[in-house]
């Protein structure tokens, strides 16, 4: 039922209506939690940039995140404005420019536990000019995309209906003007026939319908009902499959507690 | 997530929960309309900067709207499941 590498997740999904596709997929964007620098103490900022400037970069950064580790900072014993090592992980940084100009990196970000860290080391962060300096402590928490966009571990996540493609035999007579139109390449022509090359690539714009000299059409373009293609883009923070897995427990748990509201 | 009850009669329910959103009660519309017992299902979320909407179920008169609101909420979890259970098996795949 699907495709996958390390960021990106695809299912072909049938069965399912619109409505529980589309809760699955806003609870991916804005309910799964992960992790994201929040609060930052600069101690010395003799860079170009204002200290909110490197605060907000900083916050952007996507760290991978640890969900069983740490808990969401409402939702921890310690409650305490600045959470305890259940609910944040400090990062330093502490570089300067001692010959020539350098660019402070997000690999240059040392973290208390090993298993948060950034995404990728190499997201540039400042340049500092010979003699600048900058040395800051982060305090990554977990938090989820509807407060702030940082908290959201997808870069994409979408679902659109499965194409269906009919082609008349009878009534083509393969002058492949379908084919040339198409914007995605779904069709080709092989041994005097058009045929589907590439189905899930069909965004259904119907151009190849209306191409066709024939009245009616020869080609037909539709969609299958209650069957999707759900595909997920992680930014890496958590692997696809852990952040789908999240929204449908996720959502089990607010239904559940909708009904037991409801029962009172 | 709290419910407070805004009216209620033999056959009307108008809810308001508080820390819901499109999410739920999008869901939640779509299978009290697949019930055959209700006759009218929606919602509306007054003001978009606070996420307290209002969910209204009108029944046929044979089924309490709450019964059905539930029987919905269960058809919603079901689904759910049997996504969770389906993903992780063509996931070991």
């Amino acid at each position: 039922m699907l495709e996958r590498d390390e960021k990106n997740l695809r299912l072909l999904i049938r069965g399912a209506d619109a409505p529980f596709i589309n809760a699955l997929r806003r609870n991916v964007i804005a309910e799964v939690p992960c992790m994201a620098i929040d609060d930052v103490v600069i101690i010395e900022n003799s860079s170009v940039f204002h200290d909110e400037i490197i605060a907000h970069r900083l916050g952007l950064i996507p760290l991978k995140t640890d969900l069983d580790g740490y808990n969401l900072p409402e939702e921890c014993s310690c409650k305490s404005e600045f959470g305890c090592n259940l609910c944040r992980v400090i990062l330093t940084l502490d570089r300067e420019a001692k010959e020539g100009a350098i660019t402070v990196y997000s690999g240059d970000l040392t973290s208390e536990n090993p298993n948060i860290v950034p995404v990728s080391d190499k997201i540039p962060i400042v340049k500092l000019a010979k003699g600048q300096k900058l040395r800051l402590e982060a305090y990554a928490r977990l938090g989820k995309g509807k407060n702030h966009a940082k908290w959201q571990p997808v870069s994409l996540c979408s679902y659109k209906y499965l194409p269906r493609i009919n082609i008349n035999g009878e009534s083509c007579d393969a002058c492949e003007k379908c084919v040339e139109i198409c914007p995605r390449k779904v069709l080709a022509k092989r041994e005097g026939k058009i045929e589907v090359r590439n189905l899930l690539a069909c965004t259904l714009c119907r151009d190849c319908v209306d191409v066709c000299p024939k009245q009616p059409p020869a080609i037909e373009v539709d969609w299958e009902k209650n069957a999707f293609i759900f595909s997920v883009e992680s930014t890496g923070v958590l692997p696809p499959e852990r952040i789908v897995m999240e929204a449908v427990k996720i959502l089990n748990k607010d239904l559940e507690e909708l009904a037991k509201q409801i029962e009172v | 997530m709290k419910v407070n009850v805004l009216k209620k009669t033999e056959n009307e329910l108008k809810i308001e929960v508080e820390g819901a959103g499109h999410t739920i009660c999008n869901l939640l519309q779509k299978k009290l309309l697949e019930d055959e017992n209700v006759e009218l299902a929606g919602y509306d979320i007054p003001h978009p900067l606070t996420p307290v909407p209002v969910i209204y179920v009108r029944t046929k008169g044979k089924l309490k709207p709450e019964e059905a609101l539930l029987k919905a909420l269960g058809k919603a979890r079901e689904i759910n499941e049997e996504f969770g259970k389906a993903l992780q098996k063509a996931l070991k795949k």
